[in-house]
């Protein structure tokens, strides 16, 4: 059912760009563009958009809600002007070009017509036919009509292919019991044809199914599940409410097994010699979930290489292996046998010296790997792009976004197996690309938003509605709502009040805008999850509601309350209630607030000249916009100046030369060199950057800001380096070998030590790229001269993703591997063997139990990559977060990886974190991408939760400027002398100034003085009626 | 922790002896686990690769002569290793040094025969055709459609070669055109050759494509998986190629044909064991099952570790001449899953395992609990009525 108020393309068969594929990737692709001005297509094969981030219970490393930080997205593309969803619909056929493409596509019968449909679910309830719920992994019977899940969209159930009239022509309750006669069971599939100018694909993975080759008896031993299996058994959205119950006897495992790599990394008929990039930590998750759910869980971790390269990785990784009852062990396992009487599994492992032992286990969760999307060589028959030798979508390593055909670009895991902030990099370096094809477009098809006119209440009585949302088991299976409902409704000023089971449901939220309406409610309290991730979506309902959005406030009772008190559920739903009458009380002082309307200059300044900020600018110019480009040193390239080759086998030097010479061409970049920023000031949409270049100070106006500072790589002071010429790191050898130094090519005998440097206690994170660079170096000194013997310590193998295959590759042509603990490391030193001088490294080989003294004539250290210097500073300049390793903080890790928490400033390249080259290229494409949703606009909306000064008020101490981070207060030339000016642009609304004026002439507006101290005051009287504070009853406080 | 060196010029040595596929392994665990020593002892196979990496093998001890070549580990192997190539690599370098620990110094005993009288069993070559005197068994001779390649245990041993002679009754009941090379047949070699003894074995494959061209031989019958196995897969190294069938193929097809039928009744619990050369090595899993299946009133019931995971005999390998300890044989478990499904009949068809069966057969608890019988055998009791041994 289409959100009211939502203008629809219904009925036109064109647009700017279409995405096929409704996952992650898919949905981040569309609101990009729709947002940047263009009119979207979002086609998704399944019954609702979501993908595989739907059926996850948490994401790591924060272990976020999975859906909460999903579905306001849903709602989002729900409801944006410019986007049309089109779910249960497959491509066809691809005719045409890049700008003029003509799109068939089947619209699969649903069986239910989703204008008619309201989403009540009667004839869920009424179907007679039970089938295995294929979003929660056939684990739990659903019936064969039903709504995929709770926060689908569009909200309207489809029929599965058993249902009964579908198959032999018997029932159709469904049909009788639907009050709004949405259902035809004689529908038919939908032909359509729709043109657009810009395909978008992002279809996806699937998991690798263990059935194949019967994997560690998956299908046959009850008690062996995937790790997708365990997703949904962890959530409590899953087929035991968040119980985690094994299939055989439906109780709860003690012991718990996880094996690795599952269907990956192996060169078997029917498995995939790649590593599927995030096996390793989404294990790490489910390891510190089971633990949360029962903290006597013991957990055993079958692996070989722990891949924790990205950013939190290897701190999330320490976190999983020191809760108690954590046992890593290296090795590869086989199933023992299946105990008939318990139902439990064995499994034997290998140890360094203790033989082949065997352990009894509850419970053992598959770590299956990433496989291409299923139908994948239909897919791209019909497409006509070229798949890769795994059946993904081949890419081009300078530019990861683009498909074989023009036109067509790739967004998300259809790339290759990642992680969801690469995945959603990608879907808005895709969107970007899709920009500069269509720029002369863009802003044609757009459409407004448009909301119903904002209700004056300020004569009305205060009308609070309450609506407590259960959020399926979440909420409901603690603190009981229907008794948490009706204590709201003996509460003052509550007009309204009702429970919901999602209420994050398009469904539902709409309903709640219609009930302001119909209840003339001018408060609003939802009593659920976390403003973090739902304010926005519940203040946008208020306004298509008709009320101001400010007269919002979000009662959390889920992780305040239900997540942490979930085995005392009686105080806990007091406790529910407590929360619940504080914000009624605060909602009652609460004003209608203005937004600002912020003017967008559409200059972006770029800061960094190496691939990254490179790439960026020339995105954004192939977009249509002007880009300053500043860089510190004379010369453009960055850290790729020292770089020759890739992996993937990329003449990096010609490639870069190429890249300076089209931004240097392009007429709408302009380059500073050695330049310096010396100041930044303003806000987003008009920033304003001092900068010192060349001996000239230049003052840039810009809208948006681009930081693709690079890193810096660390000089070691350990294994001789420094002190021995013989010592070098991996990019002093690139050099050495490019510049065909015979010292290197001389040697007989080279030894590579990973891990300089980091994964250690001062610098606890892995830098990504060493391994694969490790990997690259040896098989270029291999290609010069194949009887090297090169050997490499290293502690884990991190060549994740389909750099796995060089790693073979590496071991074929007899590069050695010797791996070595963090607590014992290799030791160098100079000495001489029959008279010729030689490094002698000795490292313990845990298979042998013995030290091998290795000789070489070049020791080559992997050292870690640091913070490029004067990054703080930088950091300070724009106002923008610092992680603990020194690199910038994005503002979510997860979801929104190249922005800043600080509107208007984004982020690419190594300055996130260390990473390849073509990682970088699709960030710098990403925050291209996403800059341009800022820069596309003529304005932009600032929070009206903002502070300002009462002039009478201030007493001129200056106390709120020291106090205000963001330089938002400011004097003000008065007749009454200097008084205190906040800048509404550049205000976060953090209160520090409020809590430091002496006078209280400065106030942070939605949460004044009045507004918390009600707060306060509710939380300590039950009953509370605000005629006693308005009394200005005393308390002790 | 004492500390080594790698010593080069045995790295040169092991690689150049077969041992290439060491550089592949990336020390996971999973050959370790899925060996069959682990169930009776330590042994760490991986550890014998990651030696030779290194050319730190120990090449006096006992544990290069472990690998029963069973194939478990290379099935499972994520990076293609070949355990059996480097074990047999290992071999060939301590052969070349003449250096065999004692519990593998049967070996070379073995090798002596071989070299002597063409058959490891240090019997007479004279006497490698007298299992088939009076049972109207002909020589082969050019024109005649099989040759059915014996096998020294079928020709030479007594338990085995009553299944020679049940092989052949079959063969004449279903009126199949075959005759046997006699004295001029050879030990087919796959087992020494396992044994690193390498120039022994092209010599006696040599010997028998000789045999073979002299004589026409076009298709061959085998009743040894072993033999099958070599004649498939490495007698093509010299440049040949014949028609190979292993005798549990040759049942299925002329029962499914209709050229024997099984009349006699088996109203018995059979378990069918895979021999690790029939099944894993060569895929044929699924024939000998199908032979049983044709039996009135079977009832064939499957151990645990069938198929590709059954549990190896502890024969291939050299290691049918070895002695192993009571403790540490792989059969002595395997026929103890067998009593464990219920069975009373343990069917299998290679002379390996039917050797060590039988043996551990005798150390399991109470008498006559379980028999154990070739494939052959049973077919050859069902056969209806007395046959006259007929051309």
């Amino acid at each position: 059912m289409s959100a009211a108020g939502v203008e629809r393309v219904a009925g036109s068969g064109f647009a700017d760009v279409m995405v096929v594929g409704g996952g992650i990737s898919g949905i981040q692709s569309a609101l990009d563009l729709a947002t940047s001005g263009f009119r979207v297509f979002l086609v998704e094969r399944a019954p609702t958009i979501g993908g595989k981030m739907a059926q996850l219970d948490k994401t790591f490393p924060t272990n976020d809600c999975s859906m909460c930080i999903e579905s306001p997205k849903f709602i989002e593309c729900d409801r944006h002007p410019n986007i049309e969803i089109l779910t249960y619909t497959e491509v066809d056929a691809v005719e045409g070009s890049a700008g003029d493409f003509t799109v068939s596509l089947v619209k699969k019968a649903r069986y239910v017509d989703e204008e008619k449909c309201t989403g009540c679910t009667t004839c869920v309830e009424y179907c007679p036919l039970e089938i295995p719920d294929p979003f929660n992994q056939e684990l739990s019977p659903n019936k064969a009509i039903h709504i995929y899940f709770s926060q689908a969209v569009p909200l309207v159930p489809y029929i599965d292919e058993s249902c009964l009239f579908l198959k032999e022509q018997k029932c159709s309750i469904c049909e009788g019991v639907c009050t709004t006669k949405a259902i035809d069971l004689h529908q038919k599939p939908e032909k359509l044809q729709l043109k657009v100018g810009a395909i978008i694909l992002a279809p996806g993975y699937e998991v690798y199914d263990p059935r194949l080759r019967g994997d560690y008896g998956y299908g046959a031993i009850e008690n062996v599940v995937t790790s997708l299996d365990f997703e949904r058994l962890l959530c409590a959205t899953g087929p035991h409410e968040g119980e985690i119950l094994r299939p055989s006897d439906k109780k709860h495992p003690h012991k718990i097994a996880w094996i690795h790599c599952v269907g990956s990394r192996q060169v078997l008929a029917g498995t995939n010699s790649y590593c599927s990039s995030v096996c390793c930590s989404y294990i790490q998750k489910q390891v510190i979930l089971a633990k949360d759910h029962d903290a006597d869980t013991e957990a055993v971790i079958f692996h070989n290489d722990i891949r924790s390269y990205g950013k939190d990785f290897e701190r999330f990784y320490k976190r999983a292996a020191n809760l108690p009852g954590v046992k890593f062990i290296r090795s590869y396992v086989s199933i023992g046998r299946e105990i008939p009487e318990t139902k439990n599994v064995t499994i034997r492992f290998a140890t360094d010296a203790d033989g082949v032992q065997e352990e009894e286990f509850d419970l053992v969760v598959l770590g299956v790997g990433l496989a291409p999307p299923t139908k994948v060589e239909r897919l791209a028959r019909q497409l006509g792009i070229e798949l890769n030798a795994h059946g993904f979508c081949t890419t081009d390593p300078t530019n990861p976004v683009q498909t074989t055909r023009p036109g067509i670009f790739v967004g998300g895991a259809f790339q290759g197996p990642m992680d969801i902030p690469e995945s959603v990099v990608s879907a808005s370096g895709a969107g970007a690309m899709s920009g500069a094809l269509l720029k002369s477009r863009r802003g044609k098809l757009a459409r407004d938003r448009h909301y119903p006119p904002e209700r004056d209440v300020s004569e009305e009585e205060v009308r609070v509605g309450v609506f407590a949302c259960h959020c399926g088991a979440n909420i409901g299976r603690v603190v009981n709502i229907p008794s948490l409902v009706e204590y709201c409704q003996g509460l003052e000023h509550v007009a309204h009040a009702e429970e919901g089971l999602f209420i994050c449901s398009t469904d539902a939220a709409q309903q709640i805008a219609e009930t302001i309406r119909e209840k003339r409610l001018n408060r609003v309290v939802v009593a659920a999850c976390t403003p973090r991730t739902h304010e926005p979506l519940f203040r946008d309902t208020l306004r298509e509601g008709g009320i101001n959005q400010y007269f919002f406030d979000m009662a959390n009772i889920r992780e305040h309350c239900s997540w942490v008190h979930s085995k005392e559920k009686e105080k806990a739903t007091q406790k529910a209630k407590d929360i619940v009458r504080m914000s009624v009380a605060r909602t009652l002082s609460l004003e209608p607030l203005e937004e600002f309307d912020l003017p967008v200059n559409k200059t972006a300044l770029v800061v960094g000249g190496g691939v990254a900020g490179m790439t960026s600018a020339l995105s954004l110019a192939e977009q249509g916009f002007e880009v300053e480009l500043v860089e510190r040193e004379r010369d453009l390239g960055g850290i790729a100046r020292r770089l020759h080759t890739t992996l993937e086998g990329l003449d990096v030097q010609a490639f870069l030369h190429d890249l300076i010479r089209k931004v240097y061409r392009h007429q709408l970049i302009h380059v500073s060199h050695e330049a310096t920023i010396t100041d930044v000031s303003g806000y987003v949409g008009s920033f304003v950057t001092t900068v010192r270049t060349e001996g000239r100070t230049r003052t840039i106006r810009h809208g948006a800001a681009i930081l693709a500072t690079g890193a810096d790589e660390h000089r070691p002071d350990e294994y001789l380096y420094g002190s021995d010429e013989r010592v070098l790191t991996q990019l002093e050898l690139e050099e050495r070998l490019a510049a065909g130094d015979e010292a290197v090519t001389a040697a007989d005998r080279l030894v590579m030590i990973q891990c300089v440097g980091c994964r250690e206690e001062n610098r606890d994170y892995c830098a990504r790229v060493c391994c694969n660079q490790a990997i690259k170096n040896s098989l270029a000194l291999k290609k010069i001269k194949p009887e090297m013997e090169i050997t490499i310590l290293f502690r884990d193998m991190r060549t994740y993703g389909f750099a796995e295959d060089f790693y073979l590759e590496a071991a074929r042509r007899d590069v050695k591997f010797v791996r070595w603990d963090g607590g014992d490391k290799p030791q160098v030193e100079a000495t001489a063997e029959e008279g010729a001088p030689v490094l002698r490294i000795t490292v313990p080989d845990p298979i042998l139990g013995q030290r091998l003294a290795l000789d070489a004539e070049l020791l080559v250290l992997s050292v870690a990559v640091v913070p490029a210097r004067g990054s703080q500073q930088l950091a300070r300049l724009f106002k923008v977060a610092m992680n603990p390793d020194g690199f910038f903080q994005e503002a979510h890790v997860k979801l929104r990886p190249v922005d800043f928490a600080a509107d208007g400033v984004f982020l690419c390249g190594a300055n996130h974190y260390p990473k390849h080259l073509t990682e970088a290229i699709s960030q710098a494409y990403g925050a291209a991408g996403r800059a341009v949703t800022l820069l596309a606009q003529d304005t932009v909306t600032a929070s009206g939760s903002v502070c300002e000064v009462t002039e009478e008020e201030c007493v001129s101490c200056g106390a709120c400027i020291s106090a205000c981070t963001y330089g938002a207060i400011s004097w003000r030339e008065t007749a009454k002398g200097s008084k205190a000016v906040v800048n509404p642009a550049l205000c976060k609304g953090d209160g520090l100034c409020c809590a430091k004026c002496p006078t209280d002439a400065v106030v942070l507006k939605h949460y004044t003085n009045r507004e918390v101290f009600d707060q306060i005051d509710a939380a300590l009287a039950d009953p509370w009626s605000p005629r006693a504070s308005q009394q200005g009853v005393q308390h002790d406080v | 922790m004492e500390t080594v060196a790698p010593f080069a010029e045995a790295v040169v040595e092991i690689q150049r002896a077969g041992a290439e596929s060491t550089r592949l392994c990336f020390q996971c665990g999973k050959c370790d686990v899925s060996c069959p020593w682990n169930k009776v002892r330590d042994f760490s196979i991986r550890k014998i690769i990651r030696q030779a990496t290194f050319g730190l093998t120990e090449i006096e001890n006992d544990d290069i002569w472990r690998c029963t070549t069973c194939g478990s580990c290379p099935s499972i192997c994520p990076r293609g290793v070949g355990q059996i190539e480097v074990s047999v690599a290992l071999r060939r370098v301590a052969a070349e040094y003449g250096i065999y620990p004692e519990s593998a110094a049967a070996v070379r005993g073995a090798c002596a025969s071989l070299v002597a009288e063409g058959n490891p069993l240090h019997a007479q070559r004279a006497t490698r055709a007298e299992w088939a005197q009076g049972l109207g068994v002909k020589a082969f001779s050019e024109g005649t459609e099989l040759l059915y390649f014996v096998g020294c245990y079928l020709s030479y041993d007594p338990r085995m070669k009553k299944v020679a002679t049940a092989t052949a009754r079959i063969l004449q009941h279903a009126g199949v055109d075959f005759g046997i090379l006699g004295t001029q047949e050879s030990c087919c070699g796959e087992s020494i050759r396992k044994t690193g003894a390498e120039q022994e074995f092209k010599d006696l494959a040599r010997a028998n494509i000789k045999t073979f061209i002299d004589h026409g031989v076009k298709r061959v019958l085998v009743s040894s998986p072993h033999c099958y196995h070599t004649f498939v897969n490495e007698y093509p190294e010299f440049m040949v190629h014949f028609e190979v069938v292993h005798i549990s193929q040759l049942l299925a097809e002329l029962i499914a044909d209709g050229r024997l039928e099984l009349h006699g009744e088996l109203p018995k619990k059979v378990t069918y064991h895979d021999p690790c050369y029939l099944g894993r090595h060569n895929g044929i899993y699924d024939e000998p099952r199908r032979v049983l299946a044709s039996f009135p009133g079977i009832e064939l019931v499957e151990m645990a570790d069938t198929r590709q995971r059954s549990l190896c005999c502890g024969g291939g390998g050299g290691r049918i001449w070895m002695e192993t300890p009571k403790s540490e044989r792989f059969s002595d478990l395997r026929v103890q899953q067998a009593v464990a499904t219920g069975a009373e009949l343990l069917v299998t068809s290679c002379p390996y395992c039917i050797t060590n069966f039988e043996e551990s057969r005798l150390s399991l608890e109470g008498d006559g609990v379980l028999e154990v019988k070739d494939l052959t055998e049973v077919v050859a009791e069902a056969l209806a009525g007395p046959q006259d041994a007929s051309s």
